[in-house]
């Protein structure tokens, strides 16, 4: 290359711009957010060091282990719901079976690019007691029976989430299978096609395998979004009822902004990032010895 | 088994249910939007008479007492402002930083291209509390300038994989030319590269537009200020200010859907391909 283009302080003026935007306020956070979790502190009064205190409490913290466990159900949703469907959505929609395919994929994936407050508002309607579509269509249904409370009761409470939670982002994995089954060499499929694996054998024999890759990425994406769910839960039910919904982000919000303990919220943000690195990690090997 | 069928031009009875289940997918997906709409259109007594006709008169005022005494209109220009900025601050700075990653030799280049990748991989809320603190510190909590510091950092990765990825698939020989004939770095930049880039941009900015105008987090934690919230943040404030008044909230809904669709179906093309690049590659 030109010597232009080897002079230092040209390059540093290049860089310094967008990396001390970012260092001051994506990396220097989360190095912080590891250093207040050995601190009590209600966010004005002097910091006490307490070691690895913070770390103990959330060991025996029952409300941070069924938060966990609630982060647990969304991902198992996420697997066998968004990521599924997501699946089948790209696979119907790659093939010749169905007509006006175009439509379909610009209404699947429209949620996606909605804001998840929105979304979350949406369904806090639709689920209603009194004025919610789903209450009322159970009663012009005759199912007076099944019309409850969905967000209120606890048990259902989870699973309601989890719908919407499909309902929004299933689109987004659909596109992300579409873009890779069209990178399937047209070749390949045609050669299976003589070969005689027609339909449903020839997705799962030949072309599920050819983006296996994708299929990957994209659990280790299911993953990390389902350990940091915050916006709809927070909408929409806050944690609630009685911790009911409560997610390891927003046991974290509250810990920090209703209770003031921000050593102990930035506890549970260090573990929500230890937690999402040694899923992705383990759901890593694990896929890769199944792909193998 | 299919293959006569496919002969006599006639489709198999499997591809008809999937066709009718995709159909009934499809109305799974916009009979909400719909049924909001009509229901934006009544009084809230209308609403608990019938849920689901369109009303006889419809009070089109739901729609104008949430655009002034909802806020939302308010939140709007919020919205608009901090959208518009963050998104001139991030392709000012990832434009000018993927050109030098891209086009230049230096030692930790590929160190430093993928410690911005990383950042894809932070989860995003266990920087709250920490940026609460740190801001506060400066005294930038409460200000209309607030956000565009977290929204211009974290919107930083995934602009400059998704500039460089592209930048470094294109020839180098218009720039080397154009130092050939004597031109300065910033002349090169501005008249060489950035015109072969612009499709990237536009997906640059569609994504990051997107994701400043829907941000949730961030707002909730650093803005309190009433006069200061965004339309995420204001309308998920007004269903608690407005608890019963359900009307008056599927108004404020539609208020912000309507734009954002006709915003997605006018670059869908750039929203998918934005996001799957994103999210692969990361």
């Amino acid at each position: 290359m030109h010597i232009l283009y080897r002079k230092r302080w040209l390059i540093a003026a290049g860089l310094l711009p967008a990396l001390l935007v970012y260092i001051l306020f994506v990396i220097f956070p989360i190095f912080n957010s590891v250093y207040y979790s050995f601190f009590d502190w209600d966010g004005f009064n002097e910091k006490i060091w307490v070691g690895w205190d913070n770390f103990e409490e959330l060991w025996k913290d029952s409300v941070f282990w069924s938060s966990f466990r609630h982060n647990m159900i969304f991902l198992l949703f996420a697997l066998f719901g968004q990521l599924t469907l997501g699946l089948l959505f790209a696979v119907v929609l790659n093939g010749k079976i169905i007509k006006g395919k175009g439509i379909y994929r610009s209404v699947f994936f429209m949620p996606v690019v909605l804001s998840t407050v929105v979304v979350s508002l949406f369904w806090s309607m639709m689920y209603n007691y009194q004025i919610g579509l789903i209450n009322n269509l159970l009663i012009q249904l005759g199912l007076d029976s099944w019309v409850r409370n969905w967000l209120g009761e606890p048990g259902f409470a989870v699973f309601a989430i989890c719908i919407a939670l499909m309902w929004q982002y299933s689109g987004f994995y659909m596109v992300i299978f579409l873009s890779a089954l069209q990178s399937v060499p047209a070749d390949v499929l045609e050669a299976a096609e003589i070969d005689g694996a027609i339909g449903f054998r020839k997705t799962w024999s030949v072309t599920l395998p050819m983006i296996s890759g994708t299929i990957l990425t994209s659990v280790a994406l299911c993953i990390s979004y389902a350990l940091k769910t915050f916006d709809m839960i927070f909408v929409m039910t806050k944690g609630g009822p009685n911790h009911a919904t409560e997610v390891m982000a927003t046991y974290m919000y509250h810990s920090s902004f209703s209770s003031l303990r921000y050593g102990y919220g930035s506890a549970i943000s260090t573990a929500i990032i230890v937690l999402s690195f040694i899923f992705i990690f383990v759901s890593r090997t694990i896929m890769q010895k199944i792909l193998r | 088994m299919s293959d006569d069928m496919r002969l006599s031009g006639k489709r198999p009875v499997s591809h008809r249910i999937l066709q009718l289940l995709f159909s009934v997918m499809l109305i799974v997906n916009l009979y909400p939007i719909v049924w909001i709409f009509f229901n934006s259109l009544k009084t809230d007594d209308q609403l608990y008479d019938n849920p689901f006709n369109f009303p006889a008169i419809p009070k089109w005022s739901n729609y104008a007492e949430a655009w002034v005494s909802g806020k939302v209109g308010q939140y709007f220009m919020n919205s608009v402002f901090t959208s518009v900025a963050s998104v001139l601050f991030i392709l000012i700075l990832s434009t000018w930083a993927a050109f030098f990653i891209s086009r230049f030799e230096f030692k930790g280049k590929s160190f430093i291209y993928s410690f911005f990748i990383l950042g894809m991989l932070i989860p995003l809320h266990s920087t709250l509390v920490p940026l609460f603190i740190e801001l506060n510190h400066l005294d930038l909590l409460n200000t209309r300038v607030t956000l565009l510091f977290p929204y211009t950092a974290f919107n930083l990765p995934i602009s400059i994989l998704l500039l460089v990825s592209y930048m470094n698939t294109l020839p180098r020989d218009l720039e080397e030319a154009g130092i050939m004939d004597g031109a300065g770095v910033l002349d090169i930049f501005a008249r060489v590269t950035l015109p072969m880039v612009r499709p990237v941009l536009v997906t640059v900015l569609v994504l990051a537009f997107i994701d400043t105008w829907n941000e949730f987090s961030y707002a909730l934690v650093l803005i309190s200020d009433s006069d200061l919230k965004t339309l995420p943040l204001g309308i998920a404030g007004m269903s608690e200010r407005y608890k019963q008044n359900y009307t008056l909230q599927m108004a404020a809904v539609m208020i912000v859907l309507v734009p954002t669709i006709a915003f997605y179906l006018s670059f869908q093309k750039q929203l998918t391909e934005g996001m799957t690049a994103g999210s692969v590659k990361g």
